[in-house]
């Protein structure tokens, strides 16, 4: 009986939540800044993920030794150190600029961090391509364009893109420590629904809060596999 | 002195990697319509050999000359359109079709229009008996249509020279005849071509010169009936004792 009860409870809560315009538009809003910071940060950290990695597997000629290192100093530096405290020192220290958008500093941080992490995938995708397929295009005097255009980089992204993924839902749900520098994102929505002077109860915008994630996370990996799917059609042993 | 029908000379090539010597010094010379088969036990350096005459590796000195112009870094793209290449892994482009891998490299260097790269290829197909495979990928060929789609790939840019490395090595015994026929026929038609093979037999029957090599140097070379009955070296005679 009493578990049923609270079975009751928790339903009526969740109406509550919906229904009650200033907690639904509240948890949107903490969504949307969610969703904006992670959509903004990962095509950052895809964009300055592939030029690292591209300066990564390029042949070690000349000039090219000093951004080689600096790309090698970036990544391990990011990887080394806590999510958290890089997000800490943009706000606090390089970004303490009174009136500056927490927003593009939030997308900074991450884009930035996701950069380190896209490289690794993005340089590994190269590599993964067998060198007589770069072999074969040297051999019949293509340029080093063609043959990154046309042979490795189509090669390449099939065994990026599962891994990519996953770093892409990496960074939405690593958004969720905005909430420790002040920001209203989804988990900070939560929170202020379920505190005091709201709600009073936590577990409900939580759990509510933890679908939104879900469902997001879960549209993704259905898109990454489509494409995934798609790519694969080349390794197919039925005649095309 | 250039000799109008020497294709190519090669000037005591040397490649090493570190302090491992693969090459110690090669000098060569290869004239038109020749058929030169580059014999040796593994690990003498003949592949090495082969990949440096296109610089598929850099050569670590010593000089390639085809046609009287030395083979450099800043003329190597247009040097390889004249020397295709066949592979033992075949290398086909795992991406493209059948069609795209035969018609990627004239259509990108200018050297036939897409239309008629693709009825050359079609014609090429159809002769190697594979009409219905242009849009095919390479997944779902054997090994064998594989390596004749690789040569007729080659043969796509009309090369002067072409290069084979180990091209039958990989192929189960059915497939090596159909490819090896397929050789046979580019030979009768006057190609210029240099195979690395551990056929004997084909060496025999195809080759009008047999080089070998051991370790990093040519130590004989002649017609394939000075070298199989009359060889020179102990070295070849010890080769041959065991490989027939």
């Amino acid at each position: 009986m009493n578990s049923l009860i609270i079975i009751g409870d928790f339903f009526a809560k969740v109406a509550e939540l919906f229904t009650t315009p200033e907690y639904i538009d509240a948890l949107l809003h903490g969504f949307l800044l969610t969703i904006q910071i992670s959509y903004f940060a990962i095509l950052l950290g895809i964009l300055l993920g592939a030029i690292i990695a591209l300066v990564d597997v390029a042949k070690p000629k000349g000039w090219l030794i000093i951004p080689k290192f600096i790309c090698r100093v970036y990544t391990t530096i990011i990887r080394g150190t806590p999510m958290a405290l890089q997000l800490f020192i943009m706000f606090f220290a390089i970004f303490a600029i009174k009136g500056f958008p927490s927003i593009i500093i939030a997308i900074l941080a991450f884009g930035l961090n996701s950069a380190a992490y896209t490289a690794e995938v993005i340089r590994g995708g190269i590599l993964s391509v067998d060198k007589g397929q770069t072999e074969a295009g040297e051999a019949l005097g293509l340029s080093q364009t063609t043959i990154f255009f046309k042979i490795v980089a189509p090669q390449a992204i099939k065994n990026i893109i599962p891994a990519l993924g996953n770093e892409i839902i990496t960074v939405i749900k690593e958004t969720a420590i905005v909430s420790m520098v002040g920001m209203y994102d989804l988990n900070m929505a939560a929170k202020d629904i379920g505190s005091g002077q709201n709600m009073a109860s936590y577990i409900v915008p939580m759990f509510v809060a933890a679908l939104f994630y879900l469902a997001t996370i879960y549209l993704i990996t259905f898109i990454v596999k489509r494409i995934e799917k798609s790519l694969r059609k080349s390794d197919l042993r039925t005649e095309g | 002195m250039d000799n109008q029908n020497t294709e190519l000379i090669i000037k005591n090539l040397k490649k090493h990697y570190g302090k491992n010597k693969v090459l110690r010094g090669i000098n060569f010379e290869l004239h038109e319509g020749e058929r030169v088969v580059v014999l040796g036990p593994s690990g003498s350096g003949k592949s090495t050999f082969l990949r440096c005459i296109n610089r598929l590796e850099e050569p670590s000195s010593g000089q390639i000359i085809l046609d009287g112009v030395e083979v450099t870094d800043k003329n190597i793209r247009k040097i390889r359109r004249n020397i295709g290449m066949v592979f033992q892994h075949f290398n086909l482009i795992n991406n493209l079709t059948v069609m795209e891998n035969l018609i990627l490299a004239p259509v990108k260097l200018k050297v036939m229009k897409k239309d008629e790269a693709i009825k050359c290829a079609h014609e090429l197909l159809g002769h190697i008996g594979l009409p219905g495979k242009a849009d095919a990928y390479p997944a779902s060929l054997s090994g064998g249509q594989k390596q004749r789609i690789a040569i007729i790939r080659a043969m796509m840019l009309s090369p002067e020279i072409l290069l084979f490395d180990e091209p039958t090595s990989a192929l189960d015994p059915e497939s090596i005849g159909d490819v090896l026929s397929l050789i046979r026929e580019l030979a009768d038609r006057g190609m210029t071509i240099m195979i690395v093979t551990h056929e004997m037999s084909f060496a025999k029957e195809i080759a009008t010169r047999i080089v070998f090599v051991d370790k990093g140097k040519i130590i004989e070379e002649g017609t394939p009936d000075e070298f199989f009955n009359h060889p020179k070296t102990p070295r070849v005679r010890e080769f041959l004792k065991k490989v027939l």
